[in-house]
């Protein structure tokens, strides 16, 4: 674990970087017409037996739109969950495809950097190893 | 994955100590994944790196900060603004996102921090095997899945060589002979014929920068 990933998250530095994208974050949230049409462009959401938390709209939505709609005040535990979104849900392979144009892997680009930013982020180290 | 190995403290410090603010940038594509240069690994260099400079007496500060892939522009627009108040760059990406690195940045020095080992699998945490040299004419599908170019010494397209000794390679007895496993996995699913057919000699490719385009893409960039 880094140094101070448990320090109380620095709520100016989250809403600066929600600010840098708030227009596209607002759009973006706007038009989305939760018409699921992105699903079927995800593999991850496929290999999991369709399962919606693997929808990219879903995983835009409870990252990025919960950062947002939250105006950043989101405790430790709440960017725990982030992060298995943005992470273990997806894996940036921009394949996604919304017929409204959202594009979704820089959402969930930008959620990741604010996570980055309070040293929230995946630990490959600690992944669990297959048994021998 | 591209397998990556951070390189030596004293070396990292030599390329960066004339200089004043360096930012390092880390990628949270595969180095990230070998432990290399994600963001807990530009973490613990900068801490190393700062702490030296200072004994040292050296005004170079060293900050960090990570990209999700550095081998993609879409993903370096916020670096921008924040590049612009460093002198020098250093990267913990593979040789790729470096140079991405310098070419988005050209008047800024760019210096590695890690080497670029291989393209590999995951065996352990933080071990890692090589197991392709992107040769660009994969042989895998008639050498049983074992690759030659990587796994043999002298990288023979048609094996094994005289020197291959009860199971070993010449070099050593301690490594395996590629070809030997080639035979014997062939052996195994009854696919001996596919190793009798002489092998032409491989085009080699890599002496010229190789672009890969997509056949299902290509029309889009007939022009270009
Ligand atoms: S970028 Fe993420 S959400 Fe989009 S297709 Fe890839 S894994 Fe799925
Ligand atoms: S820059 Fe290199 S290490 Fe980073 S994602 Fe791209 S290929 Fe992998
Ligand atoms: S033959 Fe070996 S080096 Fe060439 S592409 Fe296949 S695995 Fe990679
Ligand atoms: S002994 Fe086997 S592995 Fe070694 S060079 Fe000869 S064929 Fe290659």
């Amino acid at each position: 674990m880094s140094s101070n990933d448990q320090a109380p998250i620095n709520q100016d530095e989250v809403r600066r970087i929600l600010d840098q994208h708030k227009d596209k974050t607002k759009t973006a949230l706007r038009v989305c017409a939760h018409c699921s049409l992105c699903a079927d462009s995800c593999f991850l959401y496929h290999v999991h037996d369709k399962d919606p938390r693997y929808m990219p709209s879903h995983k835009f939505i409870n990252s990025l739109g919960k950062l947002y709609k939250k105006k950043g005040k989101i405790d430790r535990a709440g960017f725990k969950e982030i992060e298995e979104i943005v992470w273990r849900r997806c894996v940036l392979c921009t394949r996604c495809y919304c017929p409204l144009g959202i594009d979704i892997p820089e959402m969930i680009a930008i959620a990741r950097d604010i996570c980055r930013s309070q040293e929230v982020f995946f630990q490959w180290s600690e992944l669990e190893q297959p048994a021998e | 994955m591209v397998k990556a190995k951070r390189k030596p403290l004293e070396e990292i410090k030599q390329a960066i100590q004339d200089y004043t603010r360096v930012l390092n940038i880390g990628c949270g594509g595969c180095v990230s994944v070998c432990l290399a240069g994600g963001q807990k690994e530009v973490n613990l260099l900068n801490a190393k790196l700062n702490l030296v400079l200072k004994n040292d007496n050296r005004a170079t500060r060293v900050d960090g900060f990570t990209v999700e892939r550095q081998c993609n522009e879409a993903f370096l627009a916020d670096l921008d603004a924040r590049v612009a108040r460093y002198d020098g760059l250093m990267s913990m990406a593979c040789g790729a996102g470096v140079q991405l690195l310098a070419e988005r940045y050209p008047d800024k020095p760019v210096f590695p921090a890690v080497n670029t080992i291989a393209i590999g699998i995951d065996r352990q945490i933080g071990v890692y095997e090589e197991r392709c040299r992107a040769c660009g004419e994969c042989v895998l599908g008639y050498t049983g899945g074992i690759c030659p170019i990587t796994r043999c010494a002298k990288g023979l397209f048609n094996g094994p060589c005289g020197g291959t000794n009860d199971g070993n390679c010449e070099i050593s007895k301690d490594i395996p002979c590629a070809w030997q496993d080639i035979y014997n996995r062939l052996k195994a699913q009854n696919r001996l014929d596919d190793i009798k057919k002489i092998k032409p000699a491989m085009q080699w490719q890599n002496q010229t920068r190789r672009l890969v385009v997509q056949d299902e893409y290509a029309s889009r960039y007939k022009d270009k």
